[in-house]
């Protein structure tokens, strides 16, 4: 039992420094990549090819000053922040994150909590993260602030509903809800992954997380174009910081959720060992954000409605629904 | 430890729906109001019960984001609010019977704790397994009529948003004969 | 980059033509063919390609687009007006200047002042020459009226220092001694074009 405690808790600390440090990584990737779609070259100065800008950055937004503007609601200002990136390494903890291996004689579940029900603990883990933007929009006296708020409100609102049906064609089929029992179902080869059963479910579920993570064509909760920064405004420092640790972690976990649940998980894949196999998928979908940022436009609140309600949520009803006559026969 | 998670989730769920109770301030509210409905789902999590736990989370973050939707559109959510209390002795009276028909409801299982269970619980079953095999025997009708329900719901809200629906908002021009009457 | 290239890279030779959008769509129905058409054509797909191919482009196709400015800079345009420079005659190394004071008259932001006397051979010699380059338009006036050839526009454009002084006096500007080898005849601002004999009118002198 305490052997169980301890293993949990150097875990956690582990999941928490690798994956903050992934998430500040993955700005530097964000640049670069973003630099080379647009034929620039991106952070060059500060090391080699600019590999320390991750800790200039650092540097200044630990430095800054930590700004809170007369008017707001101080508290609730304070707390924004940490509730985006709390609840984003939370929902990590029911992820696995590679196959279990053997480290000095001892196996190692490289899971935090392995939860039953642990899909549904993510997803309802990353749907709280958002009240981060809402209360942080809503605490600044700022009307950008309140835009960005307000656009939270309806983007939770209408994507919400296509992810949780869209992930329920395929629990219906593995019938579970634990992650790890989703990764067993998939450990035959590419032919069992069950992206070739749920095709349609797999599209819903990126176009669903990409508005979860609030990630280029649904970035509409601080849409630089139309509402200065939208709900991190008044943000500065390391608050702001924050924000986008969250944002980057969240873009991790739901890298992890369509890699475990459509595309194998962490089986071995030919040659290659699952542990890469994962990491490889991850990299993809990370790599997939970061392409689609670069290529398309940002879309309308009201589009966004009009799509969740009108088109995606009734697809995935009828994807729910052909699923269940399927398995019925 | 398990005593005293339980009482640590208590004492905060209390202090959390007092604060929203009492806070003249809205965004205070909503916010101790949401925190609360979290911190339910950690009872559940104690007692077992991680599918109810993840439920409770799942819908009441979504919930309590449509209030504050309502909150962002009719409040100014940094300043205190004037409330109006028009009849206090009503509010008193039906506060006050729906809290002793709340404890009522609650202290009953203490009557009929010595009555057999019809339905015991499956060996082997897991978490939502449970769940579902309930739903679907013992509180089959209670669950038909609740979707029923949400069902009569949907139809009335879409019926009442869906009235101009054809016709884009930008696309409404306003009277002006009318806004010069309000003027 | 070449000269050649620079010069043309605005040039608007590049085949635009107009795309045909079709009509915005009005009722739901068409709203949702549209949607349904666009899907099934990928046309967000060719998005991604394109990026892709700008990429792939960029990394190994050598067609990066960034200029590392302070260490690499790109050719300007013989003819851009940027900071004064004083030329020399070839032969003697004497400076150009005949002090005949046309610039300082056509200035039209007044940032000119100069000064001459006689000098021992009872040639004009300048003895205060400043342009004030808090004034100076760079309108190029002073370059074109000058007989000489004597001040030009030259092509150093980083212009930012702790004194505006440090650009304007008269020796600043003028080409140094040992550096007159290098000091070509000059093509840039205040210059004669090449084909200026063709152009050229002969005076009539009787009508």
């Amino acid at each position: 039992m305490d052997g169980y405690i301890i293993g949990t808790i150097i875990k956690a600390i582990l999941v928490l420094a690798i994956i903050s440090a992934l998430a500040g990584f993955g700005t530097y990737l964000e640049r670069k990549v973003l630099a080379f779609m647009q034929r620039r070259l991106g952070p060059m100065h500060v090391g080699p090819y600019g590999l320390l800008q991750l800790a200039a950055d650092g540097i200044k937004l630990f430095t800054k000053e930590d700004f809170i503007p007369s008017g707001a609601n101080r508290l609730i200002f304070m707390i924004a922040p940490i509730i985006t990136a709390a609840t984003a390494f939370i929902a990590l903890a029911a992820v696995p994150l590679l196959p279990e291996f053997e480290l000095f004689g001892v196996t190692v579940r490289p899971i935090v909590a392995d939860l039953n029900i642990g899909i549904l603990f993510v997803l309802g883990m990353m749907a709280a993260g958002l009240y981060g933007p809402l209360l942080a929009g809503m605490a600044q006296k700022n009307k950008w602030g309140l835009l960005g708020a307000a656009r939270t409100a309806i983007q939770f609102l209408s994507y919400e509903v296509v992810t949780g049906l869209s992930i329920l064609a395929p629990i219906m089929i593995v019938g579970s809800l634990s992650l790890i029992d989703f990764n067993n179902y998939q450990s035959e080869g590419i032919g069992s992954w069950l992206i070739w059963q749920q095709p349609v479910a797999f599209i819903l579920f990126l176009i669903a997380g990409y508005a979860e993570t609030n990630r280029t064509p649904f970035d509409l909760l601080e849409h630089e174009a139309e509402i200065v920064a939208g709900y991190a405004t008044e943000y500065s420092g390391m608050r702001w910081g924050m924000f986008f640790i969250g944002e980057y972690a969240n873009m991790i976990t739901i890298g992890f959720l369509a890699s475990i649940v459509f595309l194998g998980g962490f089986n071995s894949w030919g040659f290659i060992p699952g542990g890469l196999a994962i990491i490889l998928k991850v990299s993809f979908f990370f790599f997939l954000m970061l392409w689609v940022r670069a290529s398309w436009p940002h879309i309308r609140p009201d589009q966004l409605m009009w799509l969740c309600w009108k088109v995606l949520m009734p697809l995935a009803v009828i994807n729910v629904t052909l699923t269940g006559l399927w398995m019925m026969v | 430890m398990e005593t005293f998670a339980f009482y640590f989730f208590a004492v905060s769920i209390t202090a959390l729906f007092a604060v929203t109770v009492w806070s003249k301030n809205i965004l205070y509210a909503m916010t101790s109001l949401a925190a609360g409905m979290v911190l339910i789902s950690g009872l559940f999590f104690i007692l077992g019960a991680d599918f109810l736990g993840v439920v409770q989370l799942i819908v009441y973050v979504g919930a309590v984001m449509a209030l504050y939707s309502f909150a962002m559109m009719f409040f100014d959510a940094t300043g205190e609010i004037k409330e109006k209390h028009s009849h206090p002795g009503l509010v008193f009276l039906l506060g006050g019977l729906s809290a002793v028909v709340m404890v009522v409801i609650f202290a009953a299982p203490v009557i009929g704790a010595s009555a057999p269970s019809f339905y015991p619980p499956v060996e082997g079953a897991t978490n939502p397994q449970a769940v579902g095999l309930v739903l679907f025997t013992k509180y089959l009708v209670p669950f038909e009529v609740a979707a029923v329900m949400l069902l009569v719901a949907m139809i009335a809200g879409i019926i009442l948003a869906g009235k101009k629906m054809d016709t884009s908002i930008t696309e409404v021009t306003d009277d002006i004969g009318d806004t010069n009457e309000r003027i | 980059m070449s000269l050649e290239e620079f010069k043309n890279r605005n040039v608007g030779e590049q085949n635009y033509r107009l795309v045909d959008v079709g009509q915005t769509p009005q009722t739901g129905m068409e709203k949702f063919e549209q949607v349904v058409k666009r899907a099934v054509k990928l046309e967000l797909f060719t998005g991604l390609k394109v990026t892709f191919r700008e990429m792939f482009k960029a990394l190994f196709g050598g067609q990066m687009h960034t200029t590392k400015y302070p260490f690499e800079k790109l050719p300007i345009a013989p003819r851009y007006r940027a900071i004064h420079e004083m030329k020399r005659l070839l032969e003697s190394g004497h400076y150009r200047c005949i002090g005949c004071g046309l610039c300082e008259k056509i200035c039209i932001a007044n940032c000119i002042r100069m000064d001459t006397r006689y000098d021992e051979n009872q040639r004009k010699e300048v003895s205060e020459y400043t342009i004030n380059f808090g004034r100076c338009i760079f309108c190029g006036y002073c370059a074109e009226v000058c007989p000489e050839l004597a001040i030009v526009h030259g092509g150093r454009y980083e212009t930012a220092s702790e004194q505006r002084a440090s650009y304007s006096t008269f020796e600043d500007m003028l080409t140094p001694l040992d550096q007159l080898a290098q000091q070509s005849e000059f093509p840039g601002f205040g210059a004669v074009s090449d084909d200026a004999d063709k152009k050229i009118k002969k005076t009539p002198l009787a009508y």
